[in-house]
């Protein structure tokens, strides 16, 4: 409302943040998770007998750490950078309320990016060149620096989910900055944090299995057999915690967005929301294979465990990062933060405001003249609409409303602008706000494009 | 000591302690092909996976007039129905895909020459008969796009000549497609195919156990003491059942994000609708008939197609009886272009097919 919208028509503004953030996960958990698979897996090394095995593992642990330190401080980093472009251009009124709360906490997350960033460069670069144990030191340093990154962003993450009560009793009176610590130890923080962390620990294995499964079996059998099977065995939390941490994770979800994970089990009609189901199966199946196959692949044929293996199990994980950060975000439908904000970026208690005045009144960023490039119902579409839908991509206006002539339109409008308490959408959708003009001017923009006036030339043809 | 005497017990009568014997000395090659030996295993597990899917749904399912009903039921009423569905529908599709790549690695290494030309055989009919499977399976919803679909499909049988007409009426249970060809079609899918396809595939099994693995002709002109194996119990059935668990994530997949929806009923009075085409493993000899069609318009199109088209099948089918020499001389040469081509022309098709339905 006081920013303009940013249109990616097909893929939806959503699915940039999405593409982005699924990739970013992925790296940025590793990063977590590795942080402390390497100080681990050195120290285990350095326990060893003298010997041949020690030697090796110790320099596989060095090669690893330089793929480390590029994947995680290379494309983790410029990843995270993408992320804040993409939701500042994709929900500035969302991203302006986290700065707004969580200035402090970010400071403190950058304060931790940066030891880490330091003491991985220090890490990898000091092998052999410093005492062993100061360089170990290095790596639980840079364990601890990302465990708190993780920490940190998990507590913002999760107070868009469950805010919870004490911070949205003072929201929008300008004192919000005041329930800081309420809002990050939210009612999701603490199952959340240790799902996340079993899944760092999860992706340590994963990405370490990259690496080990390049080493010759025949050549280094020894090695190879050692390294992988301790790899797996980083997969052993996530496999005995995970099923419990996510029924208590959905514990703490308010109920209504309970609800939204059971609306798929009758239907999979479209436009219904049911997909939400269908991908947190996804998870599930996903999460079980990974280990399957960890486990026959890997853990039991360590010697011949090769590169395509490894992939087809970090390919998995790509897979159940990806179903579970879509569920997660999905989980929050139909605000961006619960209870508070809807998922267009209008406030929950400016709803009666602009019913009232108008939903354009408050649009700062449209010119309401008659030089505008495009007309009132499209700048409501692209205000009200456009976060979650497209015409004719993802989540298309064109294929939800087919069928429907203009009269339906407007009337399927009206329902969603009244948001009676059994209005069915109402548990995935937010309000239409604006005046009776408004839902007008926005029937006539979508029926333009649901139903086009025929060319004159094509009727004369036919 | 209790295990042990249960074990004794079983062996005294079923000889396990031979079966484990077997299995310890069955291996498989490897070298940088082994990858293909997988397909034939993924191809059973998915068969595996349409037994149990199409159990589960028989439950509901009621054939002939209350068809489109009752799998509307199955969709948008029970519990996970449409799950089972989308997988029984997506896992028909995998295993096709996964059986024609089956079909095209033995073919390229030359796995169907003595003494494994009945593993050939055998595997083409389990093809043929899996084909008859999913075009029987299409209908048995019977909304618009399937009642279509079977309509135009049963227009390749009706071109044969002669006994065309009465072989297309016979199994439609009349001159159009109706509730009575749903009932056939049903009695087929679930019963006689079935029938004929199980101990057929026990058979291809059995053929598998007693030749082993067959190994690329380049890999056979090395050396025994340089080619290398691995032991089928335990190596090579841990890394199936791996693969069968990436099936199973790739199915589990496709049926959560893309779950096989269910049109409107039929209507024989409608209008075709816009761009009815067939599965996508019929694409091919439908666009290919469709081409000659265009070539050849009328009767002697359809009948030089259908010719054209059996001759193909009958000179793949008999490929073991004429590239019957290990060395690759000029014949094998021959064969391979000949796969080649067939890769080649099913590709085409299926594009040009998709490309311009209508």
């Amino acid at each position: 409302m006081n920013y303009p919208f940013w249109d990616i028509p097909i893929l939806g503004s959503g699915w940039v943040i999405g593409i982005i953030a699924i990739f970013h996960v992925m790296i940025s958990q590793f990063a977590v998770g590795g942080g402390l698979y390497l100080p681990m897996a050195e120290r285990k090394a350095m326990r060893m007998p003298e010997g041949q095995l020690r030697t090796d593992w110790l320099k596989q642990l060095a090669s690893y750490s330089k793929f480390f330190l590029v994947l995680t401080a290379v494309f983790g980093t410029v990843s995270g950078v993408g992320i804040w472009f993409a939701i500042g251009l994709t929900h500035p009124e969302g991203t302006s309320t986290l700065i707004h709360n969580f200035v402090f906490g970010w400071a403190m997350e950058w304060v931790f990016f940066l030891v880490e960033l330091t003491t991985i460069a220090v890490y990898y670069s000091t092998w052999d060149k410093i005492d062993p144990k100061l360089h170990l030191t290095v790596g639980w340093v840079y364990a601890g620096a990302s465990a708190f990154t993780l920490i940190i962003i998990n507590g913002i993450l999760t107070f868009m989910l469950t805010p919870g009560g004490a911070w949205l009793a003072v929201a929008g009176t300008g004192h919000e900055a005041s329930k800081f610590w309420y809002a990050f130890f939210n009612p999701t923080y603490w199952p959340s944090l240790f799902l996340r962390a079993c899944v760092c620990c999860a992706l340590a294995g994963i990405w370490a299995l990259i690496t080990a499964s390049r080493i010759d079996g025949d050549k280094q059998p020894e090695l190879k057999t050692s390294l992988v099977q301790w790899s797996v065995k980083w997969l052993v939390p996530s496999f005995v915690a995970t099923p419990f941490l996510l029924i208590w994770y959905l514990w703490m979800v308010p109920a209504s967005q309970q609800a939204l994970l059971t609306l798929g089990i009758d239907t999979i009609g479209s436009g219904t929301f049911s997909i939400i189901t269908r991908i947190a199966l996804l998870i599930i199946v996903t999460s079980a294979t990974i280990v399957g196959v960890a486990y026959f692949l890997a853990y039991r044929n360590p010697r011949d465990f090769n590169l395509s293996h490894a992939i087809a199990i970090l390919l998995l994980a790509l897979i159940a990062t990806g179903a579970g950060e879509y569920s997660r975000e999905m989980l929050r439908k139909p605000y961006v933060i619960g209870n508070w904000m809807f998922s267009n970026g209008v406030r929950v208690p400016y709803v009666s405001r602009i019913n009232q005045e108008g939903y354009l009144a408050h649009s700062n960023w449209v010119w309401n003249d008659s030089n505008s490039s495009y007309s009132r119902g499209e700048a409501i579409y692209r205000g009200e609409c456009g976060s979650c839908h497209t015409l004719g991509g993802y989540r298309p206006l064109k294929t939800l409303l087919s069928g429907r002539d203009r009269a339906n339109i407007a009337s399927f409008i009206t329902m969603l602008h009244d948001y009676k308490p059994d209005a069915p959408y109402r548990r995935y959708m937010p309000p239409m706000v604006g005046t009776k003009q408004d839902i007008e001017d926005l029937a006539d923009f979508l029926n333009a494009q649901v139903n086009p006036p025929r060319k004159p030339a094509q009727t004369a043809q036919k | 000591m209790t295990s042990k005497a249960i074990y004794d017990w079983v062996d005294e009568r079923l000889g396990l302690r031979e079966l484990a014997a077997f299995a310890r000395h069955k291996t498989v090659p490897v070298h940088s092909q082994s990858f293909w030996y997988y397909w034939g295993g993924i191809s059973l597990f998915l068969f595996l996976v349409q037994c149990f899917t199409g159990v589960l749904l028989l439950v509901y399912y009621r054939p002939g007039a209350d068809a489109y009903e009752s799998v509307r039921q199955i969709t948008f009423v029970m519990h996970f129905g449409w799950l089972i569905r989308s997988a029984h529908a997506w896992s028909a599709s995998l295993m096709i895909f996964s059986i024609l790549v089956h079909m095209f690695s033995v073919f390229f290494m030359k796995a169907y020459r003595k003494p494994r030309e009945f593993g050939w055989l055998s595997g083409m009919a389990l093809l043929g008969i899996a084909s008859v499977f999913g075009f029987s399976g299409y209908l048995l919803p019977m909304d618009e796009l399937s009642y279509f679909a079977t309509k135009v499909g049963l227009q390749i049988p009706a071109a044969i000549p002669w006994v065309g007409s009465a072989v297309a009426n016979m199994l439609r249970g009349g001159p159009d497609v109706s509730e009575f060809t749903v009932q056939r079609f049903f009695a087929l899918h679930v019963v006689v195919l079935p029938a004929i396809f199980l101990p057929l595939l026990g058979f291809h099994l059995w053929l598998v156990q007693r030749h082993g693995n067959a190994v690329p002709p380049s890999e056979e002109a090395k050396p025994a003491s340089e080619r290398k194996t691995m032991p089928f119990v335990p190596n090579f059935l841990r890394k199936d059942l791996a693969m069968w668990l990436i099936s199973l994530n790739i199915l589990a997949l496709l049926a959560s994000v893309f779950p096989w929806s269910l049109g409107k009923p039929f209507d024989p009075l409608a209008p075709a609708p816009m761009g009815i085409h067939p599965e996508w493993y019929f694409m091919s000899p439908f666009e290919m008939l469709k081409l000659l069609g265009s070539v050849m318009p009328g009767e002697a199109g359809e009948i030089a197609g259908i010719l054209l088209f059996t001759l193909g099948i009958v000179l793949w089918i008999l490929i073991p009886f004429y590239d019957t020499k290990k060395e690759s001389g000029q014949r094998a040469r021959a064969a391979n272009y000949f796969g080649l081509l067939a890769v080649f022309a099913l590709l085409a098709t299926t594009i040009i097919g998709y490309w311009t339905i209508r």
